[in-house]
């Protein structure tokens, strides 16, 4: 997937053209971080103010001499905690089916690939709601790269719970999608 | 079912020690269950991230069209704004009838602007076909002076600009029935 598919606010472009560490920081994790976002049911608007305002926080964060400990895990628990705060429209937009946008499977060279990949999105959507919000958020931090600890401080569990919780989210998914 | 199981995720995710993982490793070469196992969480991972990528794509194009239609919009308006309005600008002058100058004007008097002082006329901008000619016509039926309303027409309210020579102003006279209607209009210099 190419980097550009949300498009960058005007402030995040600043951001993404300076030298600091936040910069550094910015190029690297901006995309996990949309990703993150945008899979919770944010809209793409929502997550691109969301990201902003999480390395806005983290500049205010560095600049009164913050810890510099785990950042990638202190962004997302930002991220994650405004995320929350959108939660009224967070649930409505998370049941909103995407099969209707699945433009992008037309991609495929044949229709037979295409109708395949449609049902396995269809299915895999379908049963990634029915994961409890734990292990929907523990899979998605997984996906972004995060480590069972940053995992862990993220959402406030233990690494062990972590583990559990990601290992049965893994094994309901096989079992609905028939992997 | 074998105890290394409960460590396939967490060995797929290099979150095991050293030496558990190297234990894992061992095991895996020899058995074929875990190693089904395995492949089956690879395919899982594999597939949510799938997901993610197809959910941001599909959001991504989804915040894209939005601004289609209103982009669209615009830019019909801007085309339709830029034909039609040089066309207003250069297309032939309104002619008015009396009965329509004095339905504008309804009975209100303007004071007369002072004339300007006398200046020569481009001789492109003089039109004398579209001038109103003095009605003389002393046949017609005349009401007397007291119910006449004097009404100013500046020349710019009833030809294009530059149709006639700055300062030239035009007088209607209504002729006002007692029901309030318009009985006769005379327009003249």
């Amino acid at each position: 997937m190419s980097d550009d598919s949300l498009p960058l606010a005007l402030p995040l472009l600043r951001l993404a053209s300076g030298s600091s560490e936040v910069t550094t920081l910015y190029r690297e994790l901006r995309k996990p971080l949309l990703r993150y976002l945008v899979c919770l049911g944010l809209s793409s608007d929502e997550a691109q103010d969301v990201v902003q305002d999480a390395f806005l926080s983290l500049q205010r964060h560095l600049a009164s001499d913050g810890t510099r400990e785990n950042i990638r895990a202190w962004l997302f628990r930002v991220a994650h905690n405004q995320a929350r705060n959108r939660q009224s429209s967070y649930h409505r937009r998370f049941s909103e089916p995407l099969e209707s946008q699945m433009d992008f499977l037309a991609d495929h060279p044949t229709p037979e690939q295409r109708v395949l990949e449609k049902e396995k999105f269809r299915r895999l959507a379908a049963a990634i709601r029915l994961l409890t919000e734990s292990e929907r958020e523990c899979l998605l931090l997984r996906a972004g790269g995060l480590r069972y600890r940053e995992i862990g401080e993220v959402l406030g569990m233990a690494v062990s719970t972590v583990g559990d919780t990601v290992e049965r989210a893994i094994k309901k998914l096989a079992e609905k999608c028939n992997v | 079912m074998c105890d290394v199981q409960a460590k396939l995720i967490p060995w797929l995710d290099r979150e095991l020690s050293s030496d558990q993982a190297a234990g894992v490793d061992r095991h895996i070469k020899g058995c074929q269950e875990c190693r089904d196992r395995l492949a089956t969480y690879r395919q899982v991972s594999e597939t949510i991230d799938f997901y993610c990528d197809a959910v941001v794509a599909a959001k991504g194009r989804r915040h894209l069209s939005q601004w289609v239609p209103v982009l669209a919009s615009a830019v019909i308006a801007a085309v339709a704004l830029f034909l039609v309005l040089p066309q207003r600008r250069v297309g032939p002058p309104p002619v008015l009838t009396p009965t329509a100058a004095v339905t504008s004007a309804s009975a209100i008097s303007v004071p007369l602007p002072a004339p300007h002082p006398a200046e020569p006329a481009t001789p492109k901008m003089i039109h004398k076909r579209h001038a109103v000619p003095p009605v003389r016509e002393p046949a017609l039926k005349w009401q007397p002076s007291e119910t006449a309303v004097q009404i100013a027409l500046p020349a710019d309210a009833m030809f294009p600009p530059g149709a006639m020579p700055r300062g030239m102003n035009f007088i209607a006279e209504l002729s006002i029935a007692p029901d309030g209607s318009v009985q006769q209009v005379r327009l003249r210099e």
